[in-house]
This record gives structure tokens, sequence and C-alpha cells, in this order.
């Protein structure tokens, strides 16, 4: 049996006291990874009990309820903070990110309490894709966010759209993971090599017209 | 294996065209072929979920959220890229003409509902309804949208097919090619095709 919400304690403790201590960017950055790691205790939460009362196995539910759940608390944290604090794009790019890291960061202690620690090359792997694939995520939502459209209505139903496209991209993320083999190699790379062509082509050149 | 095949086929089509999207959005940086990108990758992504649940598990997904929603977001940039593409003479009235397109479809929507699932069909007949009024509204107005016409008539003839074959699997007779929904599939994929040049010549005006 798992505790997560006492990982989380023991995790969230330093992070918070660090909060305290820090001041505007330091502090807002941290701010965020706590925010991602809540937002994958939660989505454990809900996940768990969506699979429950609809009757799904659990292999199933990481495909199929799981991306679903995630993606959309992982979302909430940088909506609250758009629509209160109104910050311009390089901060809240940034802050989706740190969600993200977050929420892989601790995604990944609940994966090492529960399998194990003893195969390194596949934990590397697993770290680097998961990783990846919440970077490419909110990389994603960031850009429908900021650059792709410019009234207000076109944006809100461009990010819902957006949103339903990552779902999509993790569940897919998840099935491959969820194998062994050459298939769990392939779906961790898919997402780091999403992220090396962004950083190689597109990190400069994307500033659409 | 017929619906593997031909699976297969339209998700390197939708692969292809996604990647021709994402070329044209890093030469000209252009949003519409961003939202073109991520019409086609939506798409691709949807069959690909499908498509990995058939060859790893042996059965299609216990329920549809993920593929589902997949498909609505590709409908959505679909409208997106109407909405981007349009001229700007077109905001007047309407007229009669393109409401046919939402009745068309919540009728459809009622006659589905017999079928499956409610919530789905609503959210399906809106977006359908939302594109088939756009696009015959640019038909209507062929005069003045004549360059915008090509990706209207695309997308009608989209709408059109995915209604086809949205009917033909609820009469769904046998998994061989005498199937009319594999005949309905085949000709989405070349509507696919054909929606790039669509595109293209909708964003080079």
């Amino acid at each position: 049996m798992n505790y997560i919400e006492n990982t989380y304690i023991c995790l969230a403790a330093p992070l918070l006291l660090t909060i305290l201590c820090l001041r505007r960017e330091g502090r807002r950055s941290l701010i965020f990874v706590l925010a991602g790691m809540t937002a994958c205790l939660l989505s454990a939460y809900v996940s768990t009990y969506l699979t429950g009362i609809m009757g799904i196995d659990l292999a199933a539910a990481s495909y199929e309820i799981s991306p679903v759940v995630e993606e959309v608390m992982k979302s909430l944290p940088i909506l609250f903070f758009l629509l209160v604090f109104e910050p311009d794009k390089k901060v809240a790019i940034g802050c989706s990110l740190m969600i993200a890291v977050g929420f892989a960061t601790f995604e990944n202690v609940c994966f090492l309490t529960s399998y194990g620690t003893s195969e390194l090359l596949n934990l590397v792997i697993r770290g680097f894709g998961t990783g990846a694939m919440h970077v490419v995520c909110g990389m994603i939502i960031a850009l429908g966010l900021f650059f792709l459209w410019d009234q207000v209505w076109l944006r809100v139903v461009g990010v819902f759209a957006l949103l339903c496209f990552v779902i999509t991209f993790h569940a897919i993320f998840n099935i491959f993971v969820n194998q062994s083999g050459i298939v769990f190699w392939i779906g961790s790379v898919i997402p780091l090599t999403a992220v090396f062509v962004y950083l190689l082509f597109f990190r400069r050149k994307v500033r659409l017209s | 294996m017929i619906e593997r095949i031909e699976n297969a086929i339209q998700i390197t089509v939708l692969l292809i065209c996604a990647g021709i999207s994402i070329f044209k959005t890093a030469k000209y940086r252009s949003r519409t072929w961003t939202n073109a990108f991520f019409f086609f990758g939506s798409l691709a992504l949807g069959d690909i979920y499908w498509f990995v649940c058939l060859i790893f598990y042996g059965k299609t997904p216990q329920i549809s959220v993920v593929s589902d929603l997949s498909w609505y977001a590709s409908y959505i940039f679909l409208y997106l890229i109407l909405t981007r593409t349009a001229p700007p003479e077109e905001t007047g009235k309407a007229g009669f003409l393109p409401w046919l397109g939402p009745v068309f479809t919540v009728s459809m929507a009622l006659f589905f509902m017999t079928y499956g699932e409610i919530l789905g069909n609503i959210i399906c007949a809106s977006l359908m309804g939302l594109l088939l009024f756009s696009s015959i509204r640019r038909l209507k107005d062929h005069k003045r949208c004549r360059k915008e016409l090509f990706l209207a008539v695309m997308i009608f003839i989209f709408c059109m097919i995915e209604y086809g074959l949205w009917l033909s699997s609820c009469f769904w007779s046998s998994d061989t090619l005498a199937n009319p929904y594999y005949w309905f599939d085949f000709l989405l994929t070349v509507c696919f095709v054909i929606l790039v040049p669509a595109i293209k010549k909708a964003v080079e005006l």
C-alpha cells in the first residue's frame, strides 16, 4: 500500500519553507512546481474515484481516464493565474512549464515508490520520457494561450481544442509506456524527440505572424 | 484486418498532411497553417489511439472519451481555419440557406441518439452544425468570396462524408470491403489529401 499523500508532504515541506524564504521569480517558480505536484496528487484521487465508479480496470484507466483528469488538473493552476493576476506572456509560459515539471517529478516519485528503483536504464528513459511528455503538453497549451489567437472567444475555444489534443497525446504515451521492450522505448523517445526538434528548429522561428 | 489496413493508410496520410502543415508553419509563420497542423494532428492522434488499442489490447477502448475529444478538437480547428480565412465582406446577414446545416445536424443527432449516447451526439451536432453553417454561408456568397470557395467546398464535402461514415456504422453489415463504411472512410482519406491544397489556396490570398 502506498500513501502518496505522505510522500507528497515529505516533498512539499522543504519547497514550502523555501517559498517563504525566496522573493520574486524564485518564489513564483517554486509555487508553480508545488502547484504541479499538488495537481498530480489530486489527479490521482480523482482518477481513482472515476475508475471506481465507472468500473474500469486499472490498466485501461491509465489510458482512458488518467490522461483526461491529469491534463485538466494541470491546466487549472495556470488558468487561475492568468485570470486573477493577468501576467505577461513570458512569465505565464515559464509558470506553465514549472507546473509540468512539478507534475512530472511527483509522478516519477510515485512510480519509484510503486515499482522500485532497481532498473536504472529503464528509470532514466522513463524519467526523461515522462518529463518531456509533460513539458510538450505544457508548451502546446502555452502556444495556444499566447500566440495562436487574438480574440478572447477564439482563444477559449482554441485552448479547449488544444487541451483535447494533448489529452490524446498523453493517452497514447501512457499506452506505449505501459508496454515492455522496444514499444516502451519508442513511447518514451517520441516526446523527447519533440522537445529536441522544438529546441533545434522552432525556438527562434516560431513567432507567428 | 481490413479495418487495421485502412486505419494504417489513413494515419499515414494524416501524418504526411500534418508534416506538410508544420513545415508551412515554420516557413511562413502562418497561424492558419498551425491550425491546420493541429487539425490533421488531432485526427491522426485519434486514429493512432484506436489503432494502438487494437494492436496492444486487441479491443477498442471501453469508454471512448479520449478519441472523441480528439475528433471534437479537429472539428474546432477546422472551424478556426474557416474563421481565419474569412473574407472581410463575410459579416452581413447569413440568410435562410446556411441554417439548413444546423437543422440537418440536429435531425441526424436525434437519429443517432437512438443508437448511442446523448452528450456526444449533442456536441457533434453543434460542431458539425457550425462547420456546415459557415461553409454553406461562404458557398452562398460565392460571387464575393470566390477565392475562398475551394476550402468551403472541401469542408462541406468533409462534413457530408463524416455523416455518411456515421450513418453506415449504424447499419454495420460485415468486415469486408462490401461494407459502405470502408468506402466512406477511404473517401475521407482522399478528402484529407485535397484539404491541403484547399487550405494553401485560402492562405495564399
